[in-house]
């Protein structure tokens, strides 16, 4: 069998009988389940392709035997482990070898969704009703009744029923071939290669997921010979886990062993949105006169209200015109509603603190921004609230001196587009006007690059702009 | 097909290698296989016993016997090299095809790119591109506010480069599918937040054990528990002291801006497969969110297959992905290793910012975001005549005490502003007793569950760090 080490150099060095001789106890039903995928691999001709993944439990050294790749898992997540081998090398044969505990305890989760994920693998689950390397344990596998050390009674009903992981297996969309199958005589064994290399003829031919549960013999645990556990399993384990096919679909190859990774630059330079083409400038420089090298902005509003959206045009403009910016959204766990507001920075060279405690420029979208963030807004600062729904200021708390009130119908100026959702973008216009931070071709400029692969929306956006301009710029200092 | 019986083999059995389970004899039809009366002396077995007189090569007990080189057939003893000699097959027939090829390191290549304008992007946009740039082409994960558009985008882009983002069914299964893809010698990441990352804690030490790469990205939210999915570093005690069970450690950076997200994952990347160890992105939840510049690098990295990989192919046939010794002589031994690796980290990789530090009397320690709140309070008091200074750990683990020492010469003061009850502080303490540094007074500025420190109040602490100063002068 080339598919087994001549010598075991890992186990124990390779040193004495170890060398040619298996860790697993005598009449281990594990041995022959390595000597079938041994020769099935060597019959299918994959030897080369193969990745087995081996388990925690006892068959935590397959690797000592098997000559093909191969990787150690933690106990229970040999499924995530082949499907990360899958994915990174499509065309290698990844084999998941797991017992009770680690498939059906400790991984179910694993188990169940990379089963359904269907992704050509091949799972050989090694059920002996019992947990081995920990020393004959309950499993999930355990019989009603059985003993075992956590069990000393027998397995009773609040302990859970035996878990039939094939018909579970089965019943899921993703797995293409299930099969459960038996060691106990010569006939089942011949059937338990037979289906072992269905399984990873169907991966190899890029169909899918096949599992392959075996009943297999544990007589260590089980404390009884070796032939006393072949007709213990036969005549107690099959009656709860019968034998059999329990799916077995004809799909058609599909899954593409040749995909490899694209680093093709251009591919890539287009996929992040970069853009070979300088914005053109248009301030003269940065807008010092709205209060020294960084200045601060909070837009503020119900969610829905699009201040996340004017704040990253805003910022954008200011990156178009050379300058630092940063944004910083904020906003309840709710997808739509509750509060939201972002923070705008604007530096000639560089934005220290990005974050907003004290704007110099607020605009509120509605009356809770208002009153919660007017008093935040430092001396000198401006105020942009929408009048249509802020009519009442006599509540406003006190302000620092010599804020500017600058009340624009943001909402009452979208009707009048039809399109009440454009207010931001009115925003944006009075920002423009009430701040002169940059010129009206910065804005436009930036909501053109935004909307340039949606053409249609950009009539309606700027004529919103251009009537948040034209209202704010009537409004006496 | 099977073969006239008179032609098919016969079993033999070396009975060294019989381990006398009788599975065998319950298999042969002839009763040629016979319970053994004679306890072998090197195994204390008693093997079974062959009169193969009426054996007719079913072969039936070839296959009821579990031990691979117990019951053969006939026409493999000389393989073996005679009955009872312990033979080495590639003495007399040379060596298997897969062992005679030795696995090398296929280098990976930097492909340059042409000059792009900088984007606008969020942290973990920035962190995402970052990893495309340094050839990651898979991606798993398990949405976790405030990381997921990172997720998202790769979701989104990979697919398109014919890579893979693979929604796991849990970080636990996330991480374990990095194992995998790492283990087959590929650049893959991450992206998380702080539930999610204490998740990933036993994969992280599986992958150390292993010695795999893989960049774990933790966008840290405020805890402990299900906390919010506001900023706080109150990871940091996690990521530098406990990447899960055992001895374990890991580069763990910390950005400042979206370009830091940009550039320190690339950097990841490469510490990741420099040391054949998982790295962490440590970033608050502040700057996952916060958009701002960022330049592109002017070249990208089309990954190579390292030596070790275990690809599913001829050449990488003999590796091994494992981080199980089961013998103490092996463990201890791999332990010293990893130890020497740690030791070649800390004495390379340590990086920070000093911004002002030249002829600071109050150090400002903070990172991630509450860095730039301290680095206006550094520029606002400096205004005021104060000498402080801002120094910004890149690295947390190893800590830049390196960078950190010449300060302490004219330092009087220390103040460390930080969204953690003390865990960036524990990280320069313990660098500082370890160096056997001594160093002035420390206090801090600490805000918790999502609350980032203010400028304000690090200004205010500045301030009464210089007047204790001051004090002390008097």
């Amino acid at each position: 069998m080339s598919v087994i080490y001549d010598h075991f150099e890992r186990h124990a060095h390779g040193e004495g009988l170890k060398g040619r001789t298996t860790h697993y106890c005598p009449g281990c039903g594990h041995g022959l389940v390595h000597r079938d995928l041994a020769e099935v691999i060597e019959t299918l001709g994959i030897q080369d392709r193969t990745i087995l993944v081996s388990p925690v439990g006892c068959s935590v050294f397959a690797y000592y035997y098997f000559d093909v790749g191969n990787t150690q898992a933690a106990h229970g997540r040999a499924p995530a482990v082949a499907i990360g081998h899958k994915r990174a090398n499509p065309n290698s044969i990844v084999i998941s070898y797991q017992g009770d505990g680690d498939l059906a305890s400790i991984g179910l989760a694993e188990t169940i969704s990379t089963a359904q994920m269907g992704i050509p693998i091949t799972v050989i689950f090694i059920n002996n009703a019992i947990y081995g390397m920990t020393g004959g344990q309950l499993a999930p596998t355990t019989l009603m009744g059985q003993k075992t050390t956590t069990s000393p009674e027998g397995r009773t009903q609040a302990m859970g029923m035996p878990l039939r992981m094939a018909e579970l297996i089965a019943q899921l969309d993703g797995p293409v071939y299930v099969e459960r199958v038996a060691l106990y005589d010569a006939k089942h064994r011949i059937k338990a290669k037979k289906a072992i290399e269905k399984a990873l003829r169907i991966q190899a031919e890029g169909r899918g997921y096949a599992f392959i549960e075996v009943l297999s013999e544990c007589p260590t645990h089980l404390k009884m010979s070796p032939e006393e556990t072949e007709k213990w399993v036969q005549e107690c384990m099959e009656p709860v886990f019968p034998l059999g096919v329990k799916k077995d679909l004809v799909v058609e190859p599909w899954w593409n062993a040749e995909q490899t990774p694209s680093f093709d630059p251009g591919k890539v330079l287009a996929l992040v949105g970069a853009s070979k083409d300088a914005p053109t400038r248009h301030a003269k420089g940065f807008p010092a006169h709205m209060g020294g090298q960084d200045i601060s902005f909070k837009l503020a509003g119900a969610g829905g209200d699009g201040a996340q959206t004017a704040a990253l045009l805003l910022a954008r403009a200011a990156i178009n015109e050379g300058f630092d910016a940063t944004n910083i959204p904020s906003y309840g766990p709710e997808s739509r509603g509750g509060t939201s507001y972002a923070d705008v920075h604007i530096a000639e060279t560089e934005v220290l603190n990005p974050g907003a405690p004290d704007p110099m420029v607020l605009v509120a979208f509605n009356a809770p921004s208002l009153m919660k963030f007017a008093p935040t807004v430092r001396k000198g600062g401006v105020i942009i609230y929408d009048s249509t729904v802020i009519e009442d200021l006599s509540k406003l708390p006190a302000l620092a001196p010599g804020i500017r009130m600058v009340g624009v119908p943001l909402t009452q100026l979208a009707l009048g587009l039809e399109r009440p959702m454009v207010k931001n973008i009115v925003a944006l216009g009075a920002i423009q006007s009430v701040t002169q931070a940059f010129p009206v071709e910065t804005f436009l400029s930036t909501i053109r690059t935004v909307l340039k692969d949606k053409p249609a929306l950009l009539p309606l956006n700027e004529a919103a702009f251009a009537a948040g301009v034209r209202h704010a710029a009537l409004i006496p200092a | 097909m099977a073969m006239p019986a008179s032609t098919r083999p016969k079993p033999f059995l070396e009975p060294e290698y019989c381990k006398a389970c009788l599975r065998c004899i319950d298999a042969c039809a002839k009763d040629c296989i016979t319970q053994g009366d004679h306890v072998h002396p090197g195994t204390g077995m008693i093997p079974v016993l062959l009169d193969l007189e009426n054996c007719n090569g079913c072969q039936l007990c070839i296959q009821a016997c579990p031990e691979p080189y117990g019951l053969r057939p006939e026409t493999e003893r000389e393989v073996s090299g005679g009955d009872f000699e312990l033979e080495d097959p590639a003495a007399l027939f040379g060596p298997k095809p897969g062992h005679l090829v030795e696995p090398v390191d296929h280098p990976g290549t930097e492909i340059p790119i042409s000059a792009r304008e900088p984007l606008m992007l969020k942290g973990t946009y920035a962190s995402a591109i970052g990893a495309l740039l340094a050839g990651c082409r898979h991606v798993f994960g398990y949405p976790i506010t405030p990381s997921t558009e990172g997720a998202e985008l790769m979701a989104k882009i990979l697919p398109k480069l014919d890579g893979a983002f693979v929604q796991a069914v849990s970080e636990v299964a996330a991480v374990n599918m990095m194992y995998g893809c790492a283990g087959a010698g590929l650049p893959c990441a991450t992206f998380t937040s702080s539930p999610g990352f204490s998740l990933m804690l036993e994969g992280i030490s599986y992958m150390i054990g292993a010695e795999l790469p893989g960049v774990f990205i933790n966008i840290m939210r405020g805890g402990p528990g299900l906390g919010n999915i506001a900023p706080e570093q109150a990871d940091i005690k996690l990521a530098c002291r406990g990447l899960g069970h055992g001895n374990t450690h890991g580069i763990v950076l910390a950005p400042s801006t979206p370009q830091e997200m940009l550039d320190l994952t690339r950097l990841a990347f490469e510490l990741s497969f420099r040391y054949r160890n998982p790295v962490v992105l440590l970033g608050d939840g502040y700057l996952g969110q916060m958009t701002g510049v960022v330049r592109l690098p002017k070249t990208m990295t089309q990954p190579g297959l390292p030596a070790w990989a275990v690809w599913g192919d001829l050449e990488h046939r003999r590796n091994l992905i494992s981080s199980i010794l089961i013998t103490e002589v092996d463990l201890e031994a791999h332990n010293i290793h990893l130890n020497a690796k740690y030791a070649d980290i800390e004495a390379n990789e340590q990086r920070a910012e000093l911004y002002r530090c030249e002829d600071a009397e109050i150090i400002v320690v903070a990172c991630n975001t509450p860095a730039r709140m301290a680095k206006g309070a550094v520029e606002a008091v400096r205004f005021k005549g104060v000498k402080a200074g801002l120094f910004r750990p890149i690295t947390l683990w190893p800590f830049p005490i390196e960078a950190f020492e010449p300060l302490l010469v004219h330092a009087k003061q220390i103040v460390v502003v930080e969204a953690s009850p003390g865990q960036l502080q524990d990280e320069l303490r313990l660098a500082l007793s370890k160096a056997e540094l001594g160093h002035p007074p420390i206090s801090s500025v600490q805000r918790y569950g999502g609350m980032l420190p203010e400028q304000v109040e690090i200004e205010a602490r500045i301030l009464d760090a210089a007047r204790m100063m001051e004090e002390v002068k008097a």
